[in-house]
Formats: structure tokens, sequence, C-alpha cells
């Protein structure tokens, strides 16, 4: 039964021994768009043991030019990623324990879906989730792998909860109106160059060659030319409220936490962003309009037409999704937006 | 003197990938700030930094000859 993972054990660092520990691993992925296709394709294809997929979007078809899992049938389907993903993987390798999740990761969700769990995969598209996820990593002691990418940029960093400096410790806080692959695109080629980055890294802590692993925060961009690997050892902060010695885990509680409400006897969701702060709106009016997207506005908000909803952005970062009450689908529309 | 180098986005912002300039004896907050003014970065204040390839955090102090390189953070996926 090992014949398929043949070449794989030949590699010394893995061999028999590897792979038999890889299948007795549970890998927890939240987010199954481009990284999470790749990675997922990547682990199922490896022969780790369970994998849980965890997605709140449907398949589009402005999906297809890079993630790599869904085909047109899927998008005439409006297929849940999960589930997309979880069929296509299962026809891949069926040796694997797939369990797809259509949801939220919210905090509560996150601390359900962790137990048992040997490594974290970051594939989500927003920094909310991420810190959330970062929180959730080091309450249990779990292995996670950052991993984004936008344009031709992309990073990834291997964090483990009592060794490395975490998320929190190097951005301090959520960064405000994020780039995102929604507003300056994104190139299939970035997108595996960081699920590179992160299943090498992956696959050593499944196979527990804990020497091996890289220690750097890698960026780099393929279309500008740059590569950089930064050294870590300084960045652990131990005031941080996540991995410190006094920590609370600030992204778990509610609010810390993104707010949505279906506005009563209305098409439409509220959002309220977890941190407060302004909006550049002259400055998100310009960036979207100049990529196509029909906006109008006053000073005091933006109005953005988008296929099948339409989006109002206030100056303090709140904003109504026109077109759904479905709360995961309005903070995907936002997050898609605003990061 | 001090070469600071501007990745991703902050490449085109600036026009060039590194500029010369120094800064020995300044704090990273206090570069961010000075280069946000001159070249208009609006997001450079949450940009991560990299001294001498070395992760540093914004009340690090530049030295004469460090190389200073800064990288936006993203979240698409
Ligand atoms: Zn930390």
């Amino acid at each position: 039964m090992y014949e398929r993972y043949s070449r794989q054990m030949l590699f010394a660092p893995i061999g028999k021994n590897g792979q038999e520990k890889l299948r007795a691993k549970h890998v927890l992925m939240i987010g199954a768009g481009a990284l999470g296709s790749s990675n997922g394709e990547i682990l199922t294809r490896a022969g780790v043991g369970k994998l849980t997929i965890v997605d709140r979007d449907y398949v589009e078809a402005s999906n297809l030019q890079r993630q790599q899992l869904y085909t047109e049938e899927d998008v005439l389907q409006k297929l849940p990623k999960a589930v997309a993903a979880e069929r296509r993987l299962r026809a891949i390798n069926s040796d694997v324990e797939l369990c797809a999740v259509v949801g939220d990761a919210t905090p509560e969700m996150l601390d359900e879906l962790v137990k048992g769990v040997d490594l974290i995969l970051d594939a989500t598209d927003n920094f909310e989730t991420r810190m959330a996820l970062n929180d959730i990593a080091h309450k249990y002691q779990i292995p996670w792998i950052y991993g984004a990418c936008v344009g031709s940029f992309g990073m990834s960093f291997t964090i483990i909860p009592g060794k490395t400096p975490c998320l929190n410790c190097l951005l301090k806080s959520l960064p405000v109106q994020g780039m995102t692959c929604d507003t300056v695109g994104i190139i299939a080629p970035t997108v595996q160059m960081v699920v590179a980055h992160q299943t090498a890294e992956a696959l050593k802590i499944l196979v527990e060659d804990w020497e091996a692993l890289r220690h750097s925060f890698v960026s780099f961009d393929l279309w500008r030319n740059q590569y950089s690997s930064m050294k870590m050892s300084r960045a652990k902060d131990e005031s941080c409220l996540s991995c410190g010695s006094e920590r609370t885990y600030p992204y778990l509680s509610r609010e810390n936490l993104m707010k949505s409400e279906v506005l009563c006897g209305r098409d439409t969701v509220q959002i309220r962003p977890s941190k407060e702060g302004e909006v550049d709106l002259n400055e998100l009016a310009a960036h979207l309009s100049s990529i196509h997207y029909e906006v109008k506005g006053n000073p005091y908000l933006l109005s953005i037409e988008m296929e099948a909803n339409r989006i109002v952005i206030f100056k303090d970062g709140r904003a109504l999704i026109h077109g759904t009450k479905d709360l995961a689908q309005a903070r995907s529309i936002y997050q898609r937006l605003l990061g | 003197m001090n070469k600071i180098l501007f990745f991703a986005h902050l490449k085109d912002e600036v026009g060039e990938e590194n500029i010369r300039i120094d800064v020995a004896g300044r704090t990273v907050a206090e570069v961010k700030e000075l280069l946000a003014a001159e070249y208009n970065l609006q997001k450079l204040d949450s940009a991560m930094t990299a001294i001498n390839e070395e992760f540093a955090s914004n009340e690090n102090v530049i030295e004469a000859g460090d190389e200073v390189a800064f990288i936006p953070p993203v979240s698409g996926g």
C-alpha cells in the first residue's frame, strides 16, 4: 500500500518511518481558496492521515485561474469550496480521511475543530482570522504555518508555540485596510511559491524533523525579482498578549471580532470592523475605479457595485452589504475588498 | 550612510528598489515617518522592518552602515 508513496519514502529525511508518522497526523486547513487548493492537494497526495478543510465561500469563475482543485462544473453548481475540495481530494487519494466544514472560521468554531490536530495550515484571506488562529494555536500549543500572497508578492513563516515568535509579536495589531487579491489581483505562481514554503515546512513538522525547520520569515516578489529571508530571533515579544507570559488571547474575545448582523426586513448585512479606524475613501475609490469597479460616493461613503451585491462603505469602516442575508458571505465580501 | 530597501508595492510607490540616506541614530519608527512623508507612503507604518536581515521593532535604533528593509504584510490567500 506504500507503493504510491515510494518516491517520497526514498527521500531520506522522510523514509518509511516518516511516511508512517505522516499517516498518523491530522492537519486542520483554514481556507480552501488558492492557498488551500494547493496546500490541500500536496498534503493529500503526500498521504497525511486526516485533513479537515474549513471554508465559507462557494466556487466562482474568477477562482479558476489559480484555485487548482476547482472546475467549471463546480462554478455552475455553485458548490461550497470545502465540498468541492473534498470531492476532488477524495478522487486523488482515497487513503486520506477528509472532513469538509462549510462555514466561517470563528474563534468558537476553531476551538471545536483543533481537538486532536497536529498542525494548522493558514490558507485564509484575512488578518482577523489569522490572529484568531494564532491565539488558538498558542492556547492549545499547536504549530501553524502563516502563508499569504497578493499580486506577485508572497510570504510565509512557521510558528511553533513556545519556540518562535508569533504573528501578534510581528504585527502588534491588526493591520488596517490591507491589499487583497480582489483589489490588486494575484498570479498563480505566487500562490505556488507560498505553498511550496508552507508544505515543505508542514512535511517537516508532520514527520517530526524539527531540526530542519526554517526559522526565518521568508518573503518574495516574483515579478519585481525580490527575495528576502528575515531572521526572527529578536522578534519574540515577552509582553505579547497572544504568546507572552501574561497572555489573554485577545483575538478570541468578542470585542476584537468583526460584528455582522442582518438588517431587519432587508436583504442587507451590516459589518462593523473589529478595529476602529478611518478608511481613506478617496484612495479606496480611486483604486477600485482604476480596476473597473463601478464606484460612486461622497465625502461620507462609497457605493460599490459588484455582480450580485452593492456595498456601501462608510468613513469609519462600517459597511452595508446589500443583496445578501448570509453573514459569512457578507464578511467574505467585506474582507475581500478591505483585507 | 544607510541602504533602505523597499519590497512589493512600496518599491513601486518609491520608484526605486533601494535608496541611500543617513539615518544612523534614529529609531525605526522615526525613519518610517520620515520616509512616509518624503515618498507619500500610506501604509509604511504597518510594514515589517528588517535591519541587516534581522527582524526589528519600531523602537530599534539604526546604526551607521545598517541595511534597512521594509516588508509590507499581506493578507491574500
Ligand atoms: Zn507573540
